[in-house]
Parts: structure tokens; sequence; C-alpha cells
């Protein structure tokens, strides 16, 4: 038996976007980064708290009768040293499921256990990704699920921004077969306005990984964001950068998604970016991808 | 999917003149029909079935489009809805001024027509229809039930056959004719019966010669007239020259084949005007002629895609006249010409062949609701005609449908005792009604089984919850259930009570379709009618079924889940409030009514707490069917699908414990959850309806998902519904069909009917132009839930 538990804000099956074949994603709460066009906001914070969905609440106000909510402004509104009980039970109490807590505590057996519901879809190719918030912010967690995962013949991937200590991405990386890693901007300054931390570490992890053994696995992501990452600068850079450690290594583009900022409302948080960030173009994305294969990489999808 | 071939010009004519043609009603047969009738008021009625039959065949008039490869309709123009008089009436002398006005598949009407109608057809046939006789001998029986259950065939033949086509390509009308009268010769069946029965096969075959001559005479006075351009007249010889053969002998090349296959679902729609006379396995039975063709250098891959597609086209022109409350429960015309491909051979083997891809090809092209296309899956099935098979569903016409040999085939040999060289030949009639072919009346649809009634009359005391009416027995309500247990001993006690009234109303139907509606024609392609010298409405097939409908499993598993957990274990809703707000359809209890819908587990979720109670309902019924006979002596089955009807049942249930308000739509498909219920995406769907047993799906099953269509855009996205698809194999589910459009192009078809005239949905286990779907079906089909995979 495993001891460890991770904090899990969302089980996602029938997952085809995140590896190969058809996997479940896990999605580990917290993150060091914070990106400003973070897709996940909600997995942002390393700990548990109760949110209110109001496409979900039907305005029966049953939540007021405990002495940690407070009605306001058509909402409900949450003491902030409500305890783990009250909070339970008014996740229990709410009809329309409005009242949920944005993250469950989990062992990696309970994991296994919802793996082990989708196993037969994910045949050869499909299996687990974890993901988040950075999934290396609960290493020993981390560590124990892959391992048990691995006992029980399941396809691993991670998908990481690679901020992270060095010797957990070693452990990691020999229970995964498939490891999706960011790198969204080369520049340090840049990074750190961004996404709030220094990318020293990340290029270090990663220039570790591009040259292991375990290079094959790898599949490097930039994430094109317009005025943030999608420029030519910042592409030939990290192109540049790949190209030295490992050439051959798969580079991804990947197109902006106009949907992130409807997620925000829901995390409590504020779009940071402009509202109406249009996606690239067939064209624009060529552009990038003609930009990453001069810098010397040789794959780049 | 093959790039290289493609629909020509000919064909884009065709389709064109298919779709534009409007839609009327007609009374030319009818008019035939009730002369003959008159003529030979003393005749027994096999043979004036067969007499009626052979006028029709001789008189009617017809037509063919200079353009046309295959050729044979059942009235001069395409798309016509017969006006029948034999089987039912009542409701065309009800409807006759609103069919061009009705909401739902409108029909235009010739000026005068009305008159002459009720002047010298109804008038004849009022009080002497079948309707009229089942309803005099089911007085008193039909009318209390049928909140509960649906008997259906009241009021017209009952179709869902597959014939024997391979024989009769191998006998063609004259080969059977010989066939028949050897028969009549015999020893054993001179008896008065057998003899009617055989002079009636006699009279339809002989009409079926001279309705295939009169094609050849027609195109060769065309011809005659110089009305042809030159660049069709050397085809339309051809074709004129297989019509007259196919009178006297057997087809033998590819384009024969295809001609004699059309002229028998003509001939069958002609005798009996119902849907669903299905082909069943066409790539197996016609790949002979194909390859004969090929090999002989006689015909082209894309010569033989065009003939395909111009028999595809003409299955779209025979469409099916329902009263406007039979066009509610089976909308959009499905006519049911199921054709299913692929699948395993007789060892096991899997058997796609040339044709099989041709077939997906011609879908591909055309797009149209007809034939009814489907794949048997099994666990070989190759992975390129996978690959084709998804390459059609991406174009979002809702087909192909997919069928599971691995889920169909054993229940089959074990539960109906069905031989094994037929189960593993079975196909699908109509829409996902299962069936062997050319050897069985399987009476797929003998009746609809509403649970959710069921279950409303076991909470409130047999009081119908929707006009206050006491229509069942009192075994209590939820008032005075003291624990669950009891609730569901008295579910199944009111189980039994119409279970009983049930097969009783079906043996009044049944004898019926003997008295009335005997089909000579039909029963020389049926085996083993001729040799036993009996029609097949009096069990002259090998195999005699009959199937019953549970409706819906997923309504009833999550009614009951709500219940158990909510009043009998946690308490949390009391059980008299709830009875109250079932009554008042949740007036001011909006808060108790989210609670049933969020706070209980759900079917299609993965969860066993309601999939239990599905798996345990579903057996529980199909069990007790097992006890039953019916009139013709053979096993009842059952089947979980609704086509259409989870609508206007749904309109026949007041409130339920599953959240849902009185009236509402039940779940669609039959293996489908609830709408919007299932919260944990498409795998845990398959996961839910996987515990059903495959013996509760032996007459069909139906499994509706929708995805949208940018799951298709990448070959990793189809490699992955590919590794889906074998997953459903795996999980030995019998049906899935998908229907991926978006749902802004669905609403803007909604809001814009001119602008998608041509979009094809899949309703329930068949295809049908969307913008031709009333309102409400409409916004269900937005409903459903879709994947897309984010």
């Amino acid at each position: 038996m495993k001891d460890s538990k991770g904090l899990v804000f969302d089980i996602e099956r029938f997952a085809v976007h995140d590896g190969s074949g058809i996997r479940t994603t896990i999605f580990l709460k917290g993150c060091p980064l914070s990106c400003k066009w973070c897709q996940n906001p909600e997995g942002m914070a390393p700990s548990q708290s109760l949110v209110w969905q109001k496409s979900q609440c039907i305005r029966c106000r049953l939540c007021e009768s405990s002495d940690s909510v407070t009605w306001k402004k058509d909402r409900p509104h949450f003491a902030k040293d409500i305890d783990p009980e009250e909070a339970a039970r008014l996740v229990d109490l709410c009809p329309g499921g409005a009242i949920a807590l944005n993250g469950t505590w989990k062992s990696p057996q309970d994991l296994i256990a919802e793996l082990e519901k989708d196993r037969p879809f994910f045949r050869e190719q499909g299996g687990v990704t974890f993901s988040g918030g950075e999934p290396f912010l609960q290493a020993d967690f981390l560590k124990d699920s892959l391992q048990l995962c691995k006992q029980s013949g399941f396809h691993t991937a991670i998908e990481t921004s690679l901020s992270c200590r060095l010797i957990d991405l070693q452990v990691a990386a020999e229970n995964l077969d498939e490891i999706f890693f960011d790198i969204k901007i080369f520049d340090e300054e840049k990074h750190k306005e961004l996404t709030s931390v220094s990318n020293r570490r990340i290029l270090e992890n990663a220039a570790w990984l591009l040259s292991s053994r375990h290079a094959p696995k790898i599949t490097v992501r930039t994430p094109l964001i317009p005025g943030c990452t999608a420029n030519d600068e910042n592409i030939a850079a990290i192109a540049g950068f790949l190209a030295k450690h490992n050439p051959n290594v798969r580079y991804e583009l990947l197109n902006w998604n106009p949907l992130a900022s409807a997620k925000y409302e829901l995390a409590e948080k504020d779009w940071q970016l402009p509202e109406k960030l249009a996606r690239f173009d067939q064209a624009q994305m060529e552009h990038f991808r003609k930009i990453a294969r001069e810098a010397g990489v040789k794959t780049v999808l | 999917m093959n790039q290289t071939l493609h629909p020509t010009k000919r064909i884009e004519i065709l389709k064109e003149k298919t779709m534009n043609e409007p839609r009327i009603a007609s009374i030319e047969q009818a008019k035939i029909i009730t002369r003959i009738y008159q003529e030979n008021e003393s005749l027994p009625r096999p043979l004036q079935r067969a007499l009626a039959l052979k006028a029709a065949l001789g008189e009617m008039e017809i037509s063919v489009e200079p353009e046309e490869l295959i050729v044979g309709n059942r009235t001069k123009g395409v798309r016509a809805g017969v006006i029948f008089p034999e089987s039912g009436l009542g409701w065309v002398n009800e409807e006759f001024e609103t069919l061009p006005t009705r909401e739902q598949d409108p029909f235009e009407i010739t000026e005068g027509e009305a008159d002459e109608f009720r002047r010298d057809i109804y008038s004849y046939w009022k009080g002497k229809s079948m309707e009229d006789i089942i309803a005099r001998a089911g007085e008193g029986l039909l009318g209390p039930i049928k909140k509960v259950v649906k008997i259906n065939q009241t009021d017209h033949a009952q179709g869902h056959i597959c014939p024997n086509l391979e024989s009769w390509l191998a006998l063609g009308p004259a080969g059977l004719l010989e066939k028949t009268r050897i028969q009549k010769a015999l020893p054993e069946h001179q008896n008065e019966k057998a003899q009617i029965f055989y002079e009636s096969c006699e009279l339809v075959l002989e009409g079926a010669q001279i309705f295939m001559r009169r094609y050849a005479e027609l195109i060769k006075q065309m011809l005659a007239d110089g009305e042809v351009d030159p660049a069709y007249r050397t085809d339309l010889q051809e074709v004129a020259r297989i019509c007259e053969k196919l009178a006297d002998s057997p087809a033998q090349t590819f384009h024969e084949a295809l001609q004699s296959t059309w002229f028998l679902f003509v001939i069958l729609h002609m005798e009996s005007n119902a849907s669903s006379f299905s082909p069943g396995r066409l790539d197996q039975i016609l790949y002979p002629y194909y390859l004969s063709d090929i090999e002989a250098g006689r015909m082209s891959e894309q010569e033989a895609l065009e003939l395909i597609e111009a028999l595809w086209i003409k299955f779209n022109q025979i469409v099916y006249l329902r009263s406007a409350h039979s066009a509610k429960y089976f909308a959009g015309f499905p006519i049911g010409f199921n054709i299913a491909i692929d699948g395993v051979d007789e060892n096991g083997e899997d058997a796609a062949n040339a044709l099989s891809s041709l077939f997906l090809k011609a879908q591909y092209d055309l797009g149209l609701p007809q034939p009814n296309l489907s794949v048997r899956l099994h666990k070989n099935t190759p992975s390129y005609l996978m690959q084709e098979a998804i390459d059609v569903v991406a174009r979002g016409s809702g087909m192909p449908q997919f069928f599971n040999d691995e889920a169909i085939i054993e229940p089959m040999i074990e539960d109906l005792g069905i031989e094994p060289k037929d189960a593993r030949n079975y196909c699908i009639v109509g829409c996902v009604e299962l069936s062997t072919p050319g050897n069985s009346l399987g009476w797929s649809d003998a009746a609809m089984f509403n649970f959710s009634k069921l279950l409303e009359l076991t909470l409130h005391h047999g009081v119908d919850l929707q006009t206050g009416k006491q229509i069942g027995p009192d075994f209590g309500g939820l008032d005075t259930y003291r624990s669950y247990e009891e609730l569901e001993n008295a579910f199944e006690a009111m189980m039994d009570v119409y279970i009983e009234k049930m097969m009783a109303a079906e043996d009044i139907v049944e004898k019926a379709h003997q008295d009335l509606l005997p089909s000579p024609f039909l029963s020389t392609v049926i085996d083993d009618c001729l040799t036993k010298g009996k029609d097949v409405t009096a069990g002259g097939a090998k195999y005699n079924l009959s199937g019953i409908q549970m409706i819906q499993a997923a309504n009833l598993a999550d009614s009951l889940a709500a219940i158990k957990h909510l009043v009998y274990e946690t308490g949390r809703v009391d059980a008299v409030q709830l009875m109250h707000a079932l009554a008042n359809n949740f007036e001011g209890e909006e808060v108790l009514q989210t609670i049933l819908q969020r706070k209980a587990a759900k079917y299609g979720n993965d969860e066993d707490e309601a999939d239990a109670i599905a798996v345990k309902w579903a057996s529980k019924f199909r069990e007790k069917m097992k006890a039953w006979k019916n009139y013709r002596g053979g096993p009842v089955h059952t089947g979980m699908y609704t086509v259409s009807a989870h609508v206007p049942m749904g309109e026949n249930v007041g409130a339920s414990a599953d959240g849902r308000k009185a009236g509402e739509p039940l779940a669609d498909g039959g293996l489908s959850p609830v709408y919007g219920r299932d919260q944990h995406g498409p795998t845990a769907v398959l996961k839910s309806v996987s515990k059903l047993p495959n013996s509760c799906t032996t007459n069909g099953g139906l499994l509706n998902m929708k995805f949208l269509p940018s799951f298709f855009e990448t070959q990793s996205g189809k490699d992955k519904f590919e590794s889906f698809l074998r997953t459903f194999t795996d999980l030995q589910i019998p049906h899935v069909q998908f229907n991926v459009v978006r749902r802004e192009d669905l609403l803007d078809a909604k809001a814009h009917p001119e602008r998608h005239r041509s979009l094809t949905i899949r309703v329930a286990g068949y295809t049908a132009y969307f913008t031709e779907l009333a309102g409400k079906l409409q916004d269900e089909i937005i409903e459903r839930t879709a994947y897309e995979g984010l």
C-alpha cells in the first residue's frame, strides 16, 4: 500500500488530446507557475477550497442555513476558515451541485480503481496521462502512482512544465512511456514576467532529458499565445535550444485555445489578456513551423 | 475511401430528380384493390389478395426516366404515399384533408380525390378493414392498456422481414412459379387450404412477370418515340432487355441482379404496403454476380459503382404513408431498406469483399437516408474497412450504423434456438431489428412496453397522473410501501398484469393478420412457406418470433435509483411529498426536482447503483417473456429500441422520479442514457450499456451517440475512433450509431430549413432529412449529448 495522497482537481475519461490512444487524464492540483494564459486556472492553487458554479445554482439558498455561508449579490460566499466537515456537508446539501470542492484527495490506489474502468479502451496505445497544475508539485504521490500504474500494466504519460527537482524527474521518467513538456518562453526575463518564475531550472531539466535515454519518449510543446509566446524570435530561440541538445526531438506548436477565458469566471480569477484573441490560421501556423525547422529541429508538428 | 471512383453525371441528375419531386398521396392502387374485392366477394381471402396484387401489377401506371439504369416503382411518380385499404383506412378518412398541412411527413393531395376516396373506397372498407376487426375483437382490452403497452401492426401489414433474395435471383418469378407448381401437385398438399395458398402464389408470380414485361415494353415505346437523349439510348435498350429477360429467367450479370433485386422489393411493397422489407447481406449475395462480370471484363469498378448508386437512389423512391400519430413514432419515412455489410461468414471468418467497400463508397457519395446501411463488426473486422466506414460516419449522414457479431450471434443460438449457420448469417430488418435472412417472420415490432408508465401506476395506486383516472390495479403507492423491496414487488406485480394483457392483444392482432392479410408473394420468398404449403402470416416461415420493446431502461433505472437512495436509504426525500410533487408536475417543487436529478446515481455513468437496476428489470422482463408463445407458436423475445417513439411515449407519462417533467421525451435510442445525464463521457456510456445482458436485445438494441466533426479531422482522431469501435466490439454491445454534426448546424437548419434540405440525421435506427422532422423532435436531437473530446 502507498500512503501518499494527492490532490486531484479533475479526472477526464476519453481524453484524446493528451497522448496516444484513448486515455484517462488525471489533473493534479497546484502549479509553481502562473501563466497569464493558463488553460486550467482552477488548478493553480495547491489547496482545496469550496467553489460555486453559477450555471448549476438554482438559487434555493439552502446553503444559507450554514454559519459559514453568507448570501450576497445573488450568490453564496464561504467563510475562509470553513472546516472540512462543514464544507463536505455543504457540497452534499446543494441540490444542483453548484457548490463543489475544487479538488479531491486521492490515494494512488484510488487512481488505479478509476483507471481500471476504462482499461478496455486503452488497448495498445492508450493509458493514463498525468497533467495539472504541475504534477511534479506532488512528487511523492506522482512517484507512487506511476509505480502502481506500471505494475498494473498501464501506458503512462505526463504533461509537465519541468519546473521541478531534477531528481524527481529522473525517478518519474523511469516509469513514463511518454513525456510532454513545455518550453513556453526562452528569454528568462520575459518568462518571469509572463509566468512569474524563472525558466532556468526548466531549461536545465530539459537539457538533461533531451540528452538522456528517455529522449525518444519526449514531445516538446510551445503554446502559441498571441502577444506572449507567439513571435518569431521566441520560436527560433526555443527551436535553436532543442536543436543543440537533440535535433531529432518532436516539437509541437499548439494553436491558441480561445475557450480558456471562459474558465476564469469559475475559478474566480481575472482574465488578464485581451478578450478576443483570434486563433492562428493554417498559414500562420506553417510560418511558425518553418521557423522552428530552419532553426534545426527536424520534426515539427 | 477510394477517391478514384466518382458519382457520374447521370447519378447527379437522378438524385436531383428524386429529391425535388413533391410527395403526393395516391389512391390509384386502392381503387384497383377495391374493385377486385367487389368483383370477387365470394373468393377466399388469399385469392382476393393475390388477384388484387396481380391486377395492380398489370394496371398501375408506370414510368421510366431516360437516365435510369434501374427501373420500377410502385406508382408512376416517386415518393408517393400509397393509400392502402385492406389494413385500415379510418385515419385516412379523418386526415385526408390535413395530409398536406400536418407537421410531420406531409403529402400533397389531388383535387377531388378526397371525395372519390370516401365515395368509392372508404365506404366499401368501413367496418371490414383489419383495423376495424381488431378494434372489435379487442374492445375493452386495447383501449385501457394503450398508455402502458403500445400494440403495433393494428392498421397495417407487418413488413420487417428479409426475403430470400438469393433464391429470388437464382430462380426469378418463372423458377418460383415452377417450384410452386411442383409443390402444389404433391400428395401431401392435396387439401383446400394448401391448394388455395399455391393458387394465390401462382397468381402473384404471374403478376410479377407481367410487371417486368411492362417495363420492357414502356422503354421500347420511349425509344421508338425518339424521346430519349442519344446519350442514354444504348443503356436503356440494355435495361429493356434485362426487364424482359428477368420475367422468364434468373439474373446472370451484376446489372441483372440489381434490377431483379429492385423488382422484388417494389412488388413486396405493392403487396403489403408495409415498412422495412430489407435486402440484408447484399454485399455477400451480389458478390458472385459482381465478380463474374469483373473477371470477364464485362464491367469496370466505376460501372459497378454507378449501378449501385442507381439502386441506392431507387431505395429513396419508396416512402411509407403513415397516420399523423404513427408519423410521430416513426418520423421522416423510415422505410427500412436495411443492408448489412461485412460480418462473419458461415465459418466465423471475416466476410468483407469488394462490394462492402463499394457500398460504403456509394453512401459516402450520395448521403441519402436509404438504404439504411449497417456494418457488422466483429473481432477480426479489417482495419481498412473500419477506416472506410469511419470516413462515411464523418460525413455526418448518420450512417453506417454498427452492429456487433460478438454480441448478437451467440444469444440468437442460445436464447432463441436458431441454428448456428443462420445466426452467423443474421441480417437487420428496418432500423435495428435482428433477423435471419430469408426464413424468418420476426414480428419484431409487436409492441412497445412503457416501463415509465408502469412505474407511474405502481407509485400512484394505479392512477394515471395525466387524467387522474384509475387505469390499473391498486397495489399501493409511495405513501404505503414501507421499503424499497415492497415497491419493487408491486412493480413486478404490475408488470405481470400488463404482460398478460399485452399477450392477449398480440393474439388478436396476429390472428387478424392471418385471416385478412395473407401475403402470397412474400411467402414465395420466405423459407419454408412453399414447402409447407403455408402462408408466412400463418407460420410458414422456418422461424416464427415476436419482439417486444422495453421502453426505456434508462428512465426506469434513474427513477428507481433516485427513490431507492433518496427516499428509502437516506430519507432525504419524503415519500408522500414526492408523490404529491409528481402528481403536481413539480409545481413549486423545483428543489426536490433538482435533488432527484442531481443527487442520485444515473444510468450511463458506469456506476452500478443505477446500471444494476436497468440490468435487473430488463433481465426480469426478458425472463418473463420466455413463458409465452406467439400465435404462430414461436418464441417471444425482447428488444431495446424506440425508433422515435421516446417522444410520444414520453407524452403519455406524467412527472417521473428521475426529475423528468410530465410529457417530456423519454431517453432516446433504447440503450442510451437519458440525455444530459451521462456526465463521464462516451467510455462510461459504453461501460454502462455493456452491463445489459445481450439476451435482452435479441430483437435489437439501439445506442445513439453524437460526436462533433472536429473529432474526425485528423488521422489520429480517426484511429482513436477505430480504437473506440474495437472496444465497443470487445464489450459485446449489440449496436451503436453516430450523429456527426455541429450543434450550430442543427440550430441553423431548424431556423433556415431551406438551406439544409439535404442534411440527413440519425433519428433512431434510421436516417431522415433533418428539415422534414417536426420541431419537437428536432429540439430533442439538438439536446442529445455531444462528445468533442476536449
